[in-house]
């Protein structure tokens, strides 16, 4: 009897099965909509929307649900209002097209908001002609996983795709990023990783940090935006193999680096930008395997950067492999591959026996006098770079690379 | 006689061609001459012709201060122009020595500032959300960066 006692007691202090509860939502059914829904649930439950459109005026979802998309559900705001508002932890948003936010410049109105949540996961949704795509407000432990964001490409009204904003270890991982202002863009947000995102087309840039640390954007491809991928005053980002293809135009950059330092930027394909990296302020950079191929500028490195290393990699078909606007000091290039290398190796080590100086005479006359540039690839031109190589006078001595290798790396 | 007549025609063009006025800003190509951004929000664009003409485009006032902050020459030239969006109507240039600058920190300006341009106090007031804003004129501006 006694025995059986404590089992009844034990049976007791088991914790309760949660009785977590589905609610369907549906046109023309008394939950007709996500609102309704969201009304009446409790926290741990689960709406599913079935398909159909929806008028969705910022509707708030501020219980922590998992709520589900039905072969794509339409919210539309309409352009009078946010679509969606996340204020709750622990919710999954899952499945919908997210249609018609507000634009205006009085506000950032945005297809789903998440104000200053946690644990928080928005995935397969497709955006489509909102202001603002995801924005991200205060946030922590987020993930933003496989959505598609279509912007308008109105100059006037096109806000960010992905935009983050004081935010902490956040996952964007998968989405597709077009016709916005910056495809995705980091303010103040720290530690978080950017992986085998496609942004393109964009506005302004493809990816845009502003005072973001200890960040990590890997396979990522950045094509064709109006201004690159842009880093600027932040530290210990590491940049390693993202596709940068075709940005191109003035003032226009594969990368666009100023005021940051201690970061890594390996294993990119630069092809066809005009600038691949375009380097200002910038210091303690590690910039290694790398392919440069067929960029206007490869690199571009102003005089106010300090203590960069470029290695291992690879320079083809580039109108100019390294420019400068002054005296390059403590600025490290080494076992590089060169195409233009015209160097010899008697001892069949694989490396050049005599040093590479990747700024041409030419690209410092362009510098002093931009006209010129109407020489390019003119015989006097690779006359007065022949010359240059074989007396150097007028290109700085302290960038070259000793062991320029014979061979491209292999990938 | 008839060089009395050309001459004037030819002074009048070249006075034209002196003419020191703004730009307008092609947004989303002009590129900000201190942070080397694109420009894009009209509301904070901003703008320098100098004495002798030459223009600087800017994506935020903080730009421009502190390019003006870098180029004492051209802050202290009284023939100096300085244009600064008026938030209220964006695109729409004030002269920055007429201006009234609000510093909240719910005014996300592109460089991180917190800076927007007002044509009058009253809206500038107005448009204070934080406890913490501040509004300044131009020369506290340049003393503040």
């Amino acid at each position: 009897m006694k025995t059986f006692a404590l089992k009844v007691c034990l049976v007791l202090l088991l914790p309760l099965p949660v009785l977590a509860r589905t609610i369907v939502v549906s046109p023309g059914t008394t939950i007709p909509n996500l609102k309704r829904a969201v009304q009446l649930a409790r926290n741990g439950d689960t709406i599913i929307v079935m398909k159909g459109t929806y008028a969705s005026f910022n509707t708030l979802i501020n219980k922590q649900l998992t709520i589900l998309g039905k072969n794509g559900p339409v919210l539309d705001a309409r352009f009078q209002e946010e679509v969606v508002t996340i204020t709750s932890d622990h919710v999954k948003f899952d499945g919908f097209v997210i249609k018609n936010s507000k634009t205006g410049s009085v506000r950032d109105y945005a297809g789903i908001r998440l104000n200053r949540v946690e644990e928080v996961t928005i995935s397969n949704n497709k955006l489509i002609n909102n202001f603002f795509g995801i924005y991200l407000a205060d946030c922590k432990h987020i993930r933003v996983l496989h959505n598609t964001l279509i912007g308008s490409y109105n100059i006037e009204n096109s806000g960010n795709g992905i935009h983050l904003w004081k935010c902490k270890e956040i996952l964007i991982k998968g989405n597709y990023v077009t016709r916005h202002r910056d495809g995705i863009y980091f303010e103040f947000a720290k530690k978080s990783v950017i992986e085998d995102n496609f942004s393109e087309n964009n506005i302004r840039y493809g990816l845009h940090f502003m005072f973001s640390d200890d960040d990590t954007y890997r396979h990522n491809t950045f094509k064709n935006n109006g201004s690159g991928v842009s880093v600027m005053y932040t530290r210990r980002i590491e940049m390693l193999d993202n596709l940068f293809i075709e940005n191109w135009g003035s003032s226009i950059y594969g990368i666009l680096l100023k005021e940051i330092s201690d970061s890594r930027i390996e294993g990119n394909r630069f092809i066809r930008n005009t600038t691949a990296i375009y380097m200002e302020n910038t210091d303690r950079m590690t910039i290694v395997n790398n392919d440069f191929i067929s960029n206007g500028w490869a690199i571009r490195v102003l005089a106010s950067c300090d203590a960069n290393q470029f290695k291992l990699n690879n320079f083809k078909g580039n109108s100019f492999d390294v420019t400068t606007n002054g005296t390059l000091k403590n600025n490290f290039f080494g076992s590089n591959y060169w195409d233009k290398y015209e160097g010899y190796d008697l001892d069949k080590d694989g490396i050049g026996d005599v040093p590479y100086r990747p700024i041409s005479l030419y690209a410092q006359i362009i510098e002093q006098n931009p006209q010129s540039v109407m020489l390019m690839r003119s015989f006097i031109v690779n006359l007065l770079d022949k010359v240059e190589r074989a007396i150097p006078s007028v290109t700085p001595e302290s960038v070259k690379d000793e062991k320029p290798t014979m061979k491209p790396w292999k990938r | 006689m008839k060089t009395f007549q050309i001459f004037p025609a030819a002074l009048l063009y070249f006075f034209c061609a002196c003419s020191r006025t703004p730009e307008p800003i092609k947004y989303g190509k002009d590129a900000c001459a201190h942070c080397k951004m694109t420009i894009i929000d009209k509301r904070f664009a901003s703008e320098i012709i100098t004495a002798k003409g030459k223009i600087f485009k800017f994506d935020a006032a903080e730009c421009m201060a502190g390019f003006v902050k870098e180029n004492p020459g051209i802050s202290s030239d009284d023939k100096s122009i300085f244009l600064v969006s008026d938030f209220n109507h964006p695109g729409q240039f004030v002269d920055a020595r007429n201006a009234f600058f609000l510093n909240d920190n719910s005014l996300a300006s592109p460089m991180g500032g917190n800076l927007a341009a007002f044509s009058t106090q009253s809206s500038a007031e107005a448009s204070k959300k934080d406890k913490t804003a501040v509004i300044y004129n131009w020369s506290l501006l340049l003393k503040s960066r």
